[in-house]
C-alpha cells in the first residue's frame, strides 16, 4: 500500500511502529525540520472529522470551531496513542486551550509551547526566534535524547526540497497547468500536514509528474485566502463553476509552504532567517501593508480576477486582517468575497449563493 | 404593441422563476421584454409541486403553453432543484438586472426577503460590482418582523402600518431574535405602548440593513426589492436614514423572478 | 511641536480646566442624590476622581501639537513613555466610557459599516469606530503620533493597532511579551529588555525628547508606589464590611491604568486610602447589611454597573475581589530602580492574562482565601477570549476544591446588543437561590 493510499490515522500508526514519535501539533507557524530532525512525525490538527460535543464543556460557543475540534478530538481520547503535544503560539484562543488542556483536564503526556515573536520587526525578534529554538529543542532532549546536529541539516535541506516542491506546485496551477480540480489540488497540499518527509518528497514528486504540463487555462483564476480550505465542498464547487484556485494566501497554504532557503552556516539561524523571510502572516504579527502587497503581487502573477476570503468564525487574527485588505483590492479594482464558515458544516445554500453571485459578477 | 405580437409567429417568450423559502414566483415576458404575466404562490414542501403550480398558472393567465417558452432561467434557493430551466442565476444578478431595467438610475439595491437580505451595488448597465448578505442569524430579515409580529398576534400587513403610529420609539437593544422577542415581551408586560415598541422593532432591522447598506456604499437611486418593501414602517425608516426615497416596484417580490426572465431573454439572445 | 500650541496647552491646564472643574462643581451641588438604604454612604473622594478623569479627556483635545500623543494598551509598559512626555490615551478606558454611557452599540456599528465583523473585541470596534466617524461622548480625542501595544493581556490588541496604524499611517510600537505557559525564563526578560533598547531611538524620534534615566528612575518609582497604593486600597476590602466593592473599584481603576507613572495618580489613591482606612475604623461598609461575600472574574460590564451594584446590594451581597481590578496591583511591585528594564519587563509579563491558567486558578484560590468569599460570579465574555476561555473549568475546579458556589453569566463589556436582561436575571436569581440570600 502507499503513504497515500494509507488513511492519516493508519500511516501514524505504522510510523510509530517503525519507531518514530507521534506529536499532535495545533496550528500554525512552528519549526517542522527540528522536529523531523529529532525523529518527531508532526500531525497537524486543523479540523478533525469529528462531532463536537465533549468539548462544549470546556469551551464557549463562540470560541473559533479550530480550537473545538481539537479540544474534542483529544476529549474523545482520539489522540491517546500521540507520544506529545506541541502548541505553537498562534492566538489567544488556541494559547487559553493549551493551558487547559496542560494544566486543567490533563494530557496525560509531554506538552510543549513555541511562542514565535509577534513583533517582527527588529534585531531582538530574530535573536529571540533562534533561542527559543533552542529551547524547544533542549525540552524536546529530554523526552527524546540528543539532537544530531546533522541530522538537523539535513532536514534542513528536505525541508528546502518541499518548499521548493510546492512552489512548482503554486506556480504550474497559477499557470494553469496543473491537471487536477480545486479539492485534488488541496488534498495533495494538505498531506504535509502529517506526512514524514520521507515520504512526502517521492509523494510531491509522483503527483508532479503524473499532473504537469496539461490542464485547463481558462477557467477562472481566483486567489483564496482565509485560514484553511473548509468546508471542503467549497473547492468542488468551485470545480462546478469553472473557478481554478490560482493562488492563495491561506494560512495552511502559500503563508507556511512558500519558505525561502537561507543560505546562512548556523542551521538555528538558517531557521530563523526563513521564518522572517516567509510570506506576511497574521499570526505573526505582519503588517497590514505587506499582506497587501503580497495579495497584489498574487493576483498580478497569476492574473486573478478575484480574492475569496474564507474565514473562520470568531478567527480574530483574520477578521481583524479583513476589512482593510477588501477595501485595497476592491479601490485596485480587484472583486472580492468575505465568506464567514464553521468547519465542517458544508456549504449552506446561503453560501452557495454568495460563491455563485460573485462567479457571475467576476465572469 | 398588441398587433405585433400577432403578427410574428415567430415571437418568443421567456419565463423567470424564482424558488424561494417561503414563496414562488414566475415571470413571463415577450421578445420586447414586457410583462404578459405573473404569479406568486406558497412554495410549501415540495419545490416542484410548487413550480408547476406557479408557472402553469403564469402560462394560462399569459395565454400559452409551455412549450412556447424559449428560454427559462431559475434563480432562488430552489433554482437547483428545476430539472427543466436552461440557465440557474443566483438571485443576485436577476435583483440587479430587474431594478436596473425597471429603473434605469438605480446604483444600490436593496433586497429583504424572507430568510435573508442582501444589498447589491449595480453599475450604469445593471451589471454586479459588488454585494453583501446578512449572516446566518435572522436578525434583520423578513423573518425577524415575522417572529415579532407573532409576538403582537398581528398580520404583517398591519404591523408595517402600526410603526408609523408610533409617537416615540422604544429601542430593542437585541439583536438576537430569541433575545430580542423576551426583550418586547417583557416591554408588552411593562405596559409600553405596543406601537412604539413596533417601531423600536422596525429600527432594528433598518439599522442592520443599514450597516449593509454602508458596507458597500450608496451610490445613485436606491431601489428596494423583497416582500419587505411592501412594509411601509421599514421603508419610511430606511428613506430617513438614506435621506431620499426609493424605488419601490407594485410588486416587490417578484423583482427575482422578473430579472431572472429578462435574463433568460438575454442569454437566448446570445446564444442564437 | 508649535509654541503656539503648546501655550495653549498650558494655559488650558492651569487656568481653563480648573474654571471648567469649578463650573462642573458648583452646578453638581444643586442636585444633591437621595441616599439609597442599601448602599453605604458615597465615597468623598468620588468628586476628585470625576474631576481628573473630566480633566485628562478635556485636557486630551488641547494636547496635539503641543505634546506628542500615544494612544497605548491598558497592560502596556507606559513609564517608558512618560519619560519622553507623551500624553497618553487609553483607548480601552474610553471603550470603558463609551460602555458606561450606553454608546457601545452606536459606535461599534460606525466600525462594523466598514466591515469589522461584530464578533470581535467591542473595546476594538469602540475605538475603531471612533477613529471613523469622531464619535464619544468625551468630546473629542487627539488623533496621535505613536501607537503603543502590549501584547500580555491579548494578542487582540495587536491585530487592532495594526489596524489604527494602517488606516492613520502612523507608526505602531510593539512590546512583545512572550506567554508563560510555564515560568518566565531568562531569554524572554532578555528579549523584552533588548526590546526596551531598540525602541528607545524610536520614542526619541517621534517624541523629539531625549531618553533621560534620571527622569525614567523617578517615573519608575512614582508608578510602583501608585500600583502598591492601589493595593493597599483593594485589600481593605478584606475586612468586614468591606468599606467599598469591586463595583466601585472598577470605576476608581481609572488612574491606575490611565495615568499610571505620574504623580497625580498616587496622590489620588493615597486620599481615597485614607478614606478607606477611617471607613474601616468607623466600620462603614459599602453595603449597609453585608451578608456574603463574592468575587467577580473578567472585565467589567460598563453599562450594568449601577443597575448591578444595587441588584447585589438589595441582597446583601458585596463583591470584595476581582481578578481584573486586581491586575494593576499584582506585579507592579517588581519594579525596581536598581534594575529598571528587567524589573519592568517582569513586572509587565506577569500580569495574570499573560500566565497560564494554572496560574489563575492559584491566584483565584488565594483570592478567596484571602477575601472571605463566599460566592463568584463569572462573566463569559465573547470580546475578551484571554479571559474566558477556559472559565468553565476554572469555575469546576474551583468548586471541587473550595466547595465554592459559581455562576456564569454572558454579556458583552459594552455591546448591550449582546446581552439579554431576562436570560442574565434567571440565572443570577438562580445563583442567589443557591446562596439563600
Amino acid at each position: 500500500m502507499t503513504k497515500t493510499q494509507m488513511t492519516r490515522k493508519d500511516y501514524l500508526l505504522d510510523q510509530k511502529q517503525k519507531g518514530r514519535h507521534i506529536f499532535g501539533v495545533f496550528p500554525a507557524q512552528y519549526p517542522k525540520e527540528l522536529l523531523w530532525a529529532m525523529n518527531v512525525v508532526p500531525a497537524e490538527i486543523w479540523d478533525p472529522p469529528v462531532e463536537i460535543t465533549a468539548a462544549n464543556a470546556h469551551l464557549q460557543p463562540y470560541i473559533c470551531s479550530v480550537v473545538r475540534f481539537g479540544l474534542e478530538l483529544v476529549l474523545e481520547g482520539k489522540c491517546d496513542f500521540l507520544d506529545g503535544f506541541l502548541f505553537p503560539h498562534t492566538c489567544d484562543s488556541i494559547q487559553n486551550m493549551a493551558s487547559v488542556i496542560h494544566d486543567y483536564i490533563g494530557a496525560n503526556k509531554p506538552c510543549y509551547f513555541f511562542y514565535h515573536p509577534k513583533n517582527p520587526h527588529g534585531k531582538a525578534a530574530r535573536e529571540y526566534y533562534v533561542l527559543e529554538l533552542k529551547n524547544l529543542m533542549r525540552s524536546l532532549e529530554k523526552q527524546l535524547g540528543p539532537l544530531n546536529p546533522d541530522a538537523l541539516k539535513q532536514r534542513i535541506q528536505q525541508g528546502h526540497k518541499i518548499s521548493s516542491l510546492f512552489g512548482e506546485f503554486y506556480d504550474l496551477r497559477a499557470k494553469g497547468e496543473l491537471d487536477v480540480g480545486n479539492g485534488e489540488f488541496y488534498e495533495q497540499i494538505r498531506r504535509g500536514e502529517y506526512l514524514f518527509p520521507d515520504d512526502l518528497i517521492p509523494e510531491l514528486e509522483g503527483f508532479l509528474a503524473r499532473n504537469k504540463g496539461k490542464g485547463e487555462k481558462r477557467l477562472m483564476p481566483v486567489i483564496l485566502s482565509g485560514v484553511l480550505p473548509n468546508p471542503p465542498e467549497i473547492l468542488t464547487l468551485f470545480d462546478e463553476l469553472g473557478v481554478r484556485v490560482s493562488h492563495d494566501d491561506l494560512l495552511i497554504g502559500s503563508r507556511r509552504l512558500l519558505v525561502p532557503p537561507s543560505n546562512l552556516k548556523d542551521p538555528f539561524k538558517q531557521l530563523a532567517e526563513s521564518y522572517f523571510s516567509m510570506p506576511p502572516c497574521s499570526t505573526k504579527g505582519a503588517p497590514i501593508v505587506k499582506r497587501r502587497e503580497y495579495l497584489l503581487s498574487l493576483i498580478k502573477a497569476t492574473g486573478a480576477k478575484g480574492v475569496i476570503f474564507n474565514v473562520v468564525k470568531f478567527c480574530e487574527p483574520e477578521w481583524f486582517d479583513v476589512p482593510n485588505l477588501t477595501d485595497e483590492l476592491k479601490k485596485r479594482g480587484t472583486p472580492t468575497l468575505v465568506l464567514d464558515t464553521e468547519l465542517n458544516q458544508g456549504l449552506s445554500g446561503q453560501m452557495k449563493t454568495r460563491v455563485e453571485a460573485f462567479v457571475e459578477m467576476i465572469s | 404593441m398588441r398587433l405585433w405580437r400577432f403578427k410574428g409567429l415567430s415571437m418568443t417568450y421567456f419565463a423567470g422563476i424564482d424558488i424561494g423559502s417561503l414563496t414562488t414566483e414566475v415571470v413571463i415576458l415577450d421578445s420586447n421584454a414586457d410583462m404578459l404575466s405573473y404569479s406568486i404562490n406558497l412554495t410549501g414542501a415540495d419545490c416542484n409541486e410548487a413550480v408547476d403550480q406557479a408557472l402553469g398558472q403564469a402560462l394560462s393567465r399569459a395565454g400559452l403553453s409551455r412549450d412556447q417558452l424559449s428560454f427559462i432561467v431559475a434563480t432562488g434557493y430552489g433554482r437547483v432543484t428545476i430539472p427543466f430551466s436552461d440557465k440557474k442565476i443566483t438571485e443576485i444578478s436577476c435583483h440587479g438586472t430587474s431594478a436596473h431595467h425597471l429603473f434605469p438610475d438605480t446604483e444600490t439595491v436593496i433586497d429583504i426577503g424572507g430568510q435573508d437580505s442582501k444589498v447589491i451595488r449595480i453599475d450604469k448597465e445593471g451589471k454586479v460590482l459588488d454585494f453583501t448578505m446578512n449572516d446566518k442569524c435572522a436578525a434583520g430579515t423578513g423573518r425577524f418582523l415575522e417572529v415579532m409580529a407573532g409576538a403582537f398576534r398581528v398580520s404583517l400587513e398591519d404591523f408595517g402600518q402600526l410603526s408609523l403610529k408610533a409617537e416615540r420609539e422604544i429601542p430593542i437593544s437585541s439583536v438576537c431574535t430569541v433575545f430580542a422577542e423576551s426583550e418586547v415581551i417583557s416591554l408588552i408586560a411593562q405596559n409600553q405602548a405596543r406601537e412604539d415598541i413596533i417601531r423600536g422593532l422596525h429600527s432594528s432591522v433598518v439599522n442592520r440593513i443599514w450597516n449593509m447598506v454602508q458596507t458597500v456604499g450608496v451610490h445613485g437611486a436606491v431601489t428596494m426589492s423583497g416582500g419587505v418593501a411592501k412594509n411601509r414602517g421599514v421603508v419610511v425608516l430606511m428613506e430617513e436614514k438614506l435621506g431620499k426615497p426609493i424605488h419601490i416596484h407594485t410588486e416587490p417580490q417578484i423583482m427575482g423572478a422578473l430579472g431572472a426572465a429578462l435574463l433568460a431573454k438575454r442569454h437566448f439572445l446570445q446564444e442564437k | 511641536m508649535s509654541f503656539a500650541q503648546k501655550a495653549r496647552y498650558n494655559f488650558m491646564k492651569d487656568l481653563g480646566a480648573p474654571a471648567l472643574m469649578w463650573l462642573r462643581q458648583s452646578q453638581r451641588k444643586k442636585r444633591p442624590r437621595k441616599p439609597n438604604p442599601y448602599l453605604g454612604p458615597p465615597l468623598k473622594c468620588a468628586g476628585r476622581l470625576r474631576e481628573i478623569m473630566t480633566r485628562h479627556y478635556y485636557l486630551s483635545r488641547f494636547s496635539k501639537g503641543a505634546k506628542p500623543v500615544a494612544w497605548v494598551t491598558s497592560g502596556a509598559p507606559v513609564e517608558l513613555l512618560r519619560v519622553f512626555d507623551f500624553y497618553t490615551i487609553y483607548p480601552e478606558n474610553h471603550g470603558a466610557l463609551c460602555g458606561a454611557q450606553k454608546k457601545g452599540p452606536e459606535i461599534c456599528s460606525e466600525a462594523e459599516k466598514k466591515g469589522y465583523h461584530p464578533d470581535l473585541c467591542s473595546y476594538a470596534r469602540i475605538d475603531l469606530g471612533h477613529a471613523f466617524s469622531g464619535k464619544t461622548p468625551a468630546g473629542r480625542l487627539p488623533r496621535p503620533d505613536l501607537l503603543f501595544c502590549a501584547n500580555n493581556i491579548c494578542q487582540t490588541v495587536l491585530y487592532w493597532y495594526k489596524e489604527l496604524s494602517y488606516y492613520w499611517n502612523i507608526p505602531l510600537i510593539i512590546f512583545d511579551t512572550p506567554y508563560n505557559f510555564q515560568d518566565i525564563r531568562e531569554k524572554d526578560i532578555e528579549y523584552m529588555v533588548c526590546q526596551f533598547e531598540e525602541m528607545i531611538p524610536e520614542l526619541e524620534r517621534i517624541s523629539g525628547c531625549k531618553y533621560s534615566h534620571d527622569r525614567f528612575m523617578k517615573i519608575i518609582g512614582i508608578a510602583r508606589e501608585s500600583a502598591s497604593t492601589w493595593g493597599r486600597v483593594l485589600a481593605t476590602m478584606k475586612h468586614r464590611p468591606a468599606p467599598i466593592s469591586i463595583f466601585d473599584a472598577f470605576v476608581h481603576l481609572a488612574p491606575i491604568v490611565s495615568l499610571r507613572g505620574l504623580p497625580i495618580a498616587l496622590d489620588y489613591y493615597r486620599i481615597l486610602l485614607d478614606e478607606l482606612e477611617e471607613r474601616v475604623a468607623k466600620g462603614i461598609g459599602a453595603v449597609t447589611n453585608e451578608s456574603k461575600r463574592l468575587m467577580w472574574d473578567n472585565i467589567a460590564v460598563w453599562f450594568k454597573l449601577r443597575d448591578w451594584s444595587l441588584l447585589f446590594a438589595e441582597r446583601g451581597l458585596n463583591f470584595v475581589a476581582a481578578t481584573y481590578t486586581n491586575a494593576w496591583a499584582e506585579t507592579i511591585h517588581y519594579l525596581d530602580e536598581m534594575s529598571p528594564f528587567e524589573s519592568m519587563a517582569r513586572a509587565y509579563s506577569l500580569v495574570v492574562l499573560n500566565n497560564s491558567l494554572n496560574y489563575r486558578l492559584k491566584l483565584m484560590e488565594q483570592m478567596i482565601r484571602d477575601y472571605q468569599v463566599d460566592g463568584l460570579v463569572i462573566l463569559s465574555l465573547r470580546s475578551c477570549k484571554p479571559y474566558s476561555v477556559g472559565q468553565y473549568d476554572l469555575r469546576r475546579l474551583l468548586g471541587e476544591r473550595l466547595g465554592i458556589k459559581s455562576v456564569v453569566i454572558e454579556s458583552d463589556m459594552t455591546d448591550f446588543r449582546a446581552y439579554s436582561e431576562e436570560q442574565t436575571r434567571t440565572r443570577l436569581e438562580a445563583f442567589f437561590e443557591a446562596l439563600e440570600v
